[in-house]
């Protein structure tokens, strides 16, 4: 038996907090509540629920050390507000699905689309009229050069 | 957009698909439904201009070229009866029963791209849009010039469709006003779109006398080679008026418009124009803001997607990015490049699962053809109208079916359309065509597509022949229809000529070194570096100085006021700890050979030669301040360049407290002759460092002395800010620049002020120059690489408006200030751009080459006169035993680098050397072709 906060747990599995309290209130993980926001968690459920999610054993062993941690205090420290590390992003939480959803079929929405396509990912795009072009295509010419826009 | 859950890598969205009652895979767009249909609607592809059918496409060349229904106004769905198209439909694709779907996917990241509105001035009274009938928006101008538009490219006024003379546009329609609407802003693309529309004004009316009037109030050509467009169009007589025009009035008998304004020297103007064009602003639109609440997305006070000048497509939910308008108003380029940043931050976040779900495209085996008699099919292309409206496109079939080899000639509506593609594949197969012939537009948009169906029917993809009947022909020759269809007559015999002469050729295949090299440790370079790296791709980055962060140590804030250094220290740690990413500090590039998927560059660090190879690389060599020449620069201390103040902002600001009054001069080396674009950056940089002076000392007085404020976009409220705070704007004329002189120990600046109509003399404690930006491309690069830079030394991208990372170097992609001026945000995103687009080349393992190369044949003597004529290095010189075991020389050619111009075989006196696909014996059947009379 190991005990947990849900922010820990969700910082440890790179999740929102929000998304452990949904999976323990929709019963996903077996959890019960104790005093203080802790919940107190079997171990083996745990890693067999972790397994399930597809979260790699890395990141499994640091949550299985949880009960040698018993003291959680201000354990993590906050990174620099610039060092985006998309590297972690990827690592922590179940593999990413390798597809993007484009929202607008303007201009912008089709290269988006098209290097997306290009370099290895399933794209869907969304566009509310009945073909793909957006206002690029009501032009006559484009400046400086005074190319045709279409 | 319905509903959205989940987190980055893994979203649930749920899309509600609205029915066309058109079944997409029946629809072969005929139009029959189209024809048939009784009910008209406004169009609003024509801004309403005009009228189409219920049953519509949206434009000509729509993608999907798929006719629809429109639910709102068909006869049938609004009111139980008519079923018209259904009964015409030759493919029974009509379906009324459809019904809208929810669909629902599973994404890892989502880019949302939904552009902007148009703002709609009917609220303003004083401007009379929706009254007087000859004052139209500047998108329904735009669609009034367009060939596809409502008059077909003949300009005529709404009112009583006579071709305008006098045309007024007036710019800050809904942009640059917190008055009459709420778009403080500055919607950036106006000046620009304004100054095209009254230079393709000019190409669309026939004779003299035309008067173009633009009334502004500054003038914000800011971007590449706008400065000299703008010079250009007051070149040919465009009249810029800096006046923001009071009231339109409509004309006598209410045709035309009449203005009224004041010019600057406070006189009243009452003039008289043919029509008035409304320069509108950008807007977010609504269906912007819903999407933000579907995504629970942050916005700011314009409601456009809040995003940071560090992170310039992310908004404020991981894994959702934007790109375009709603992230700002932008014009093309950059709503392009940032299109390319968020699929960077989209494929960075998902990089684990790169190439899990998409899937190669295959093709059947080509089959042989050499063995086979010739069999050509020709399909004459009607283009919608645009050939067929002029060239009598069922002559040329019939006449292709006269033609040597000729089997079958056929006329399609758009050939380029994709039920048209199937149908080609099928006649290829049934007729056992092995050489094809389109009569339609240019092989440079179209010929990949045609390729494709050739390689879809199992034929070589150089077996297909265009001939541009329509570019070269009927866009041309629009008054003599006959003659024009003689001429595509022609030119459907030359390519029948030719293609009968054609034989397959294979592509060459490269393999793609999956690394990339980044020339600049700026901004540009290190965010380049970074996001390659976060893909996975080794980068070896590459610094001329010994330390990384280029201009970015200089400046102190962004354009949002973010403090730029403890970024960029964060920047430099991640890049300099990145396992992926090998820094080399005092650098230099010493060659570089190869093309796209495979360089080698020796470098030289630290006095050592090593070799890197890589797959492609971004040129971020930045760009520095010029040095001023004028104003008492180097003469005096206390007149100093916008860096120079910034440090002093920075290092000691007690000693700018103190000062009384502060003046900025801009323009110093910017828009004059010598550098004759504008910088970019430089008025919103005095604008910050003007508002940062008075939140110092309130008291102060600051001058700033321009030619026109270009604070583009949302930047605008700084310049508002200024304003309110007290700072002065003086504008001055460059031929009556200010004179900065030293009156005893005081420094002196005077101006001529065009609103008091009187010279005033400013005591200056400080002087800023806003110093030119210059960049920092040395001749070696372009030569090793040889890439294009400008007239201004500013390398060039492929193509202005599309391609506006990429270099026309294949493999090449530029990023920062060796590209043009511009602010922080811009550049990073045009960094993580060129890594976007650096990556779809090195996320494949091999590359096809095209096959349009060089060849040598046996006549080559080894005269090596082509040698010198190669603009690409492409050919060598070998030596080789012949048959009578003697030395002979020859020439080789490096397919990757062979760009197939046909310099060599040009120049060789023998047929030495051709190029494939273009022999000597087929342009010598073309040229056969052309003189024979049809």
């Amino acid at each position: 038996m190991i005990e947990i906060r849900v922010g820990q747990l969700a910082d440890r599995l790179g999740v929102h907090r929000n998304t452990v309290t949904n999976w323990i209130r929709s019963g996903k993980l077996r959890a019960t509540a104790t005093v203080g926001k802790k919940y107190l968690i079997e171990k083996e459920a745990l890693l067999q629920f972790c397994r399930e999610q597809g979260i790699p054993d890395i990141v499994m062993q640091t949550v299985s050390e949880f009960s040698s941690v018993p003291s959680f205090g201000n354990a993590h420290t906050p990174s620099s507000p610039f060092s985006h590390t998309p590297n972690q992003e990827v690592t922590m939480s179940a593999k990413p699905i390798g597809s993007v959803l484009v929202v607008g079929g303007g201009i912008a929405g089709m290269q988006a689309t098209l290097d997306l396509a290009n370099s290895g990912y399933y794209v869907h795009m969304v566009e509310k009229s009945a073909g793909i072009g957006g206002v690029m295509s009501q032009l006559d010419k484009t400046f400086p050069t005074n190319d045709c826009a279409m | 957009m319905v509903e959205v859950s989940g987190d980055v890598g893994n979203f649930t969205v749920k899309v509600k698909k609205n029915p066309r009652y058109i079944e997409m895979d029946k629809c072969i767009a005929c139009g029959l439904c189209a024809q048939k249909c009784p009910r008209k609607v406004d169009d609003e592809f024509n801004m309403g201009l005009n009228q189409r059918k219920s049953a519509f496409i949206k434009y000509g060349q729509s993608v999907p070229l798929k006719y629809a229904i429109d639910g709102q106004s068909c006869i049938y769905l609004t009111r139980g009866k008519c079923k018209a198209c259904e009964k015409f439909c030759p493919t029974s694709a009509i379906n009324f029963e459809e019904k809208e779907q929810i669909v629902t996917l599973n994404v890892g990241a989502v880019i949302l791209a939904p552009g902007f509105k148009p703002f709609d001035p009917s609220g303003f009274d004083f401007y009379g849009y929706g009254k007087i009938r000859d004052v139209v928006t500047s998108l329904e101008y735009e669609r009034l010039l367009s060939s596809s538009g409502p008059c077909m490219g003949h300009l005529v006024r709404p009112s009583d469709r006579q071709e305008p003379r006098r045309i007024a546009w007036i710019q800050c329609v809904g942009s640059r006003n917190t008055n009459r609407c709420d778009n403080g802003y500055c919607s950036s693309v106006c000046c620009m779109y304004a100054i095209k529309e009254a230079l393709v004004t000019a190409e669309h009316t026939s004779g003299g006398g035309l008067d173009q009037a633009i009334f502004y109030m500054d003038i914000r050509s800011h971007g590449k080679e706008f400065d000299r467009f703008y010079e250009g169009a007051k070149a040919k007589g465009v009249r810029f008026v800096r006046a923001r025009p009071h009231s339109i009035d409509p004309g006598q008998d209410n045709h035309g418009v009449t203005l009224r304004y004041t010019t600057e020297d406070g006189r009243m103007q009452v003039e008289d124009f043919d029509m008035a064009v409304l320069s509108i602003g950008m807007e977010p639109s609504a269906d912007s803001q819903g999407l933000a609440g579907i995504f629970n997305l942050e916005l700011d006070h314009y409601r456009f997607a809040k995003t940071t000048d560090f992170a310039p497509v992310s908004t404020t939910r991981p894994g959702v990015f934007v790109a375009g308008a709603f992230q700002a108003p932008k014009a093309i380029p950059r709503a392009v490049a940032e299109a390319s940043t968020a699929a960077c931050e989209a494929a960075v976040a998902l990089m684990p699962s790169r190439g899990e779900l998409t899937q190669q495209k295959t093709y059947p085996a080509e089959r042989s053809v050499s063995a086979d008699e010739v069999r050509i099919g020709v399909f004459v292309c009607s283009c919608g109208i645009n050939i067929a409206g002029i060239v009598n496109v069922d002559e040329v079939t019939k006449y292709a079916r006269t033609l040597p080899h000729v089997v079958l000639a056929e006329n399609n509506l758009f050939s380029c359309s994709a039920d048209t593609q199937e149908l080609m594949a099928k006649k290829i197969s049934e007729h056992r065509l092995n050489r094809v012939v389109i009569a339609a537009c240019t092989p440079r948009t179209h010929e990949p597509l045609f390729q494709d169906t050739l390689m879809v029917s199992a034929l070589n993809p150089y077996l297909v022949e265009m001939a541009n009947i329509r570019n070269q022909n009927s866009w041309v020759h629009q008054r003599e229809p006959e003659r024009a269809t003689a001429k595509a007559k022609d030119q459907v015999r030359m390519a029948v000529a030719k293609a009968g002469l054609s034989v397959p050729i294979q592509r060459s295949k490269v393999n793609v070194v999956p690394k990339a090299l980044v020339i600049g440790g700026g901004m540009a370079g290190m965010h380049a570096a970074l996001s390659l790296a976060d893909q996975d791709f080794q980068t070896v980055l590459l610094e001329k100085s010994d330390r990384l962060g280029g201009n970015g140590w200089r400046v102190n804030t962004t354009d949002r006021g973010l403090a730029v250094r403890p970024y960029l220290e964060s920047v430099i740690e991640r890049v300099e700890k990145h396992p992926k990413i090998k820094v080399l500090k005092n650098a230099e590039l010493k060659t570089a050979v190869g093309s796209v998927g495979s360089f080698v560059s020796e470098v030289r660090v630290d006095g050592e030669e090593r070799a890197v190879t890589y797959g492609v690389a971004v040129i971020a060599t930045g760009g520095k301040e010029s040095r001023p020449e004028e104003y008492l620069y180097d003469e005096d201390s206390r007149v100093m360049t916008h860096l120079e103040f910034d440090a002093v902002m920075r290092d000691n600001p007690a000693a700018l407290k103190k000062a009384q009054s502060v003046v900025f001069i801009q323009c110093v080396g910017s828009r004059d002759e010598r550098r004759p674009y504008c910088s970019r950056v430089c008025c919103t940089h005095s604008v910050k460092a003007a508002i940062a002076l008075k939140e110092l000392n309130s008291q102060m007085n600051i001058y700033v002395l321009n030619r026109d404020i270009r604070t583009y976009g949302e930047r605008e409220d700084l310049y508002r800010k200024a304003r309110d705070l007290g700072v002065i704007f003086i504008r001055y004329d460059v031929d009556r620049k200010p004179v900065v002189r030293r009156e005893g120990d005081d420094l002196a600046v005077d101006v001529f002020d065009p609103i008091l109509q009187m010279p005033v003399s400013i005591a200056a404690d400080h002087l800023v120059l806003a110093a030119a930006i210059e960049p920092n491309v040395t001749k070696d690069l372009v030569e090793l690489y040889k890439c294009a830079a400008n007239a201004d030394g500013f390398l060039n991208e492929a193509h202005p408006k599309l391609r506006p990372v990429d270099m026309a170097v294949d493999g090449l992609f530029v990023a920062g200030l060796c590209n043009y001026p511009k602010p922080l945000n811009e550049t990073i995103a045009q960094a993580k751009a060129a890594a976007a687009r650096a990556a779809t080349i090195l996320s494949q393992t091999e590359m096809t080459l095209d096959a349009i190369k060089s060849f040598v044949t046996e006549k080559c003597d080894g005269c090596a006169l082509c040698l010198d004529v190669c603009p690409y290095r492409a050919l060598q010189l070998e030596d080789y035993q012949g048959d009578d075991s003697r030395t002979h020389r020859r020439i080789t050619t490096d397919p990757a680098l062979c760009k197939g111009c046909g310099l060599c075989a040009a120049t060789c006196p023998k047929g030495g050397v051709y190029v494939h696909g273009f022999t000597l014996d087929q342009l010598k059947a073309q040229v056969a072709a052309a003189l024979e009379a049809a």
